[in-house]
């Protein structure tokens, strides 16, 4: 039916360095207009940048499997293949089961009265400071603590988890020398995890300590077990940190966001997800095709490596309208994809969100306001978008307003 | 138009309740339920909004 006039390529690097730091959003939306499926010459991949086709792949899994990785060096891939993000149902839906037993809303649900109680903490420990750095104070302690306590692991050794994290995360695009430097973090944090990921160690009756029975109960095959602790501590570290990191630059750059936030704090909920569409913390994951696939009149090839940009999606003026590129915080667009969808969507979503509840509720009682000291600086890492430090001073609220409700 | 629910994907998130508190509901097990066996065609737009953000796609609209 169709004809394949829509052949496009592009010479844009989407991971260089100076692209993301200076701010990519021009160039995605050339390459949504250039069409569906680019090709992109430099790593030789497809990319889908659209709203609609990004959505569609992820709920396509048969087309685009993730069974054969879901990075873009094949190297990595290969390391990756059969675990929990690189396989699909039904391999997959036993890996996510024992995840979601722990991580799923249903299973959570108990730990939001904790998880407020060590963000107040944290706020309380940043706040008599009055000028401090909201990334290293707040932003990475909070879920620094709640996903290493969930997964019960000890105090010791714990600052391996956020450059472990980045640099796992930096591999799933090109492997240039820089992301190279970056891989004895993610060395020192591999062995760390498999040292003190044992019965002897981990908390009894923690997340960690799960897996080890979903072992002992043949539900889960003795070598998932430690890439399966990996994939909790990677998944709940860089995304969490920056997608709390940029919302809390959000209300130190717009008083008018904060001042509403503060006096309504069901409005926390809606601000973490326009945060999340306007600033998606994982930009892109890969998929791969298995058969000939036409987007927007491009013929993808079987065996192609597609690019799922999520980021790029989230700021599709097809979906989201002419003010796409502005945040929004009655946008009310719980349908982005900063978690993707489907058989792979986020897992531990629910915990995020309580996280940044958390964040959000202790400031709001506590702070007036909130202004940036100095000009944010950006952290490089190709495919997470955040922030290396987010200078800010606080004016406290004249009385104390606790028992919000 | 129907709604499936595929019970053994819910994970619980609640966002279909968010957006359409009068087509779904979480159970007690936060396990997503239909308030309408047959839906009536004035909630057929809301259904349509909350099946679109489940996160895990649990819900799907058949026509």
């Amino acid at each position: 039916m169709s004809r394949l006039t829509h052949q496009v390529e592009s010479d844009v690097d989407l991971f260089s360095k100076a692209l993301l730091l200076e701010g990519p959003y021009e160039a995605w939306s050339q390459l949504r207009e250039l069409g569906g499926a680019p090709f992109m010459r430099r790593h030789g991949f497809y990319l889908l940048a659209r709203y609609d086709d990004v959505r569609a792949a992820l709920q396509d899994w048969p087309t685009f499997t993730s069974a054969r990785g879901t990075g873009l060096d094949p190297r990595i891939n290969e390391t990756q293949i059969g675990g929990l993000l690189a396989s699909d149902p039904p391999a997959h839906d036993a890996l996510r089961q024992v995840l979601s037993e722990q991580v799923s809303p249903r299973a959570i649900r108990r730990l939001s009265g904790e998880i407020n109680a060590q963000a107040a903490a944290l706020v309380d420990e940043a706040l008599p400071l009055g000028s401090f750095d909201a990334i290293t104070q707040l932003a990475q302690k909070l879920p620094l603590q709640v996903v290493a306590d969930l997964i019960g692991l000890p105090e010791e050794g714990r600052e391996n988890l956020i450059p472990g994290a980045d640099a796992a995360f930096a591999t799933f695009g090109p492997i240039t020398p820089e992301i190279q430097e970056r891989m004895p973090f993610l060395v020192a944090f591999l062995e760390w995890v498999q040292k003190v990921g044992t019965r002897e160690t981990l908390t009894p009756g923690s997340w960690g300590a799960a897996v080890l029975d979903a072992v002992d109960e043949g539900r889960l095959p003795e070598d998932k077990a430690f890439p399966l602790m990996r994939a909790f501590l990677v998944a709940g570290m860089d995304t969490t940190v920056n997608g709390i990191g940029s919302m809390l630059r959000v209300f130190a750059e717009r008083p008018d966001v904060w001042e509403q936030v503060r006096d309504d704090v069901s409005l926390a909920g809606p601000a973490f997800e326009e945060t999340l569409r306007f600033e998606s913390p994982v930009q892109a994951f890969f998929r791969e095709t298995t058969r000939d696939v036409e987007v927007d009149g491009t013929l993808i090839p079987e065996g192609s490596r597609v690019c799922l940009h999520f980021a790029s999606a989230n700021r599709d003026e097809r979906h989201f309208g002419a003010t796409a590129d502005e945040f929004d915080l009655h946008r009310g667009s719980l349908d982005h994809l900063a978690f993707g969808n489907g058989v792979h969507g986020c897992a531990g979503q629910g915990l995020a969100r309580l996280e940044a509840r958390a964040i959000v509720t202790a400031l709001a009682e506590r702070v007036e306001s909130l202004t940036l000291t100095a000009a944010p600086e950006r952290y490089f890492n190709p495919v997470i978008r955040g922030l290396r430090s987010l200078p800010v001073k606080t004016t406290p609220r004249s009385a104390p307003v606790g028992g919000q409700s | 138009m129907k709604i499936t629910a595929d019970i053994a994907r819910c994970e619980g998130h609640g966002l279909c309740e968010d957006v359409a508190p009068s087509v779904y509901e979480l159970d007690d097990d936060a396990v997503v339920t239909l308030l309408h066996d047959v839906l009536p065609p004035e909630l057929e737009p809301a259904a349509e909004a909350g099946a679109r953000v489940c996160p895990v796609a649990a819900l799907r609209i058949v026509p």
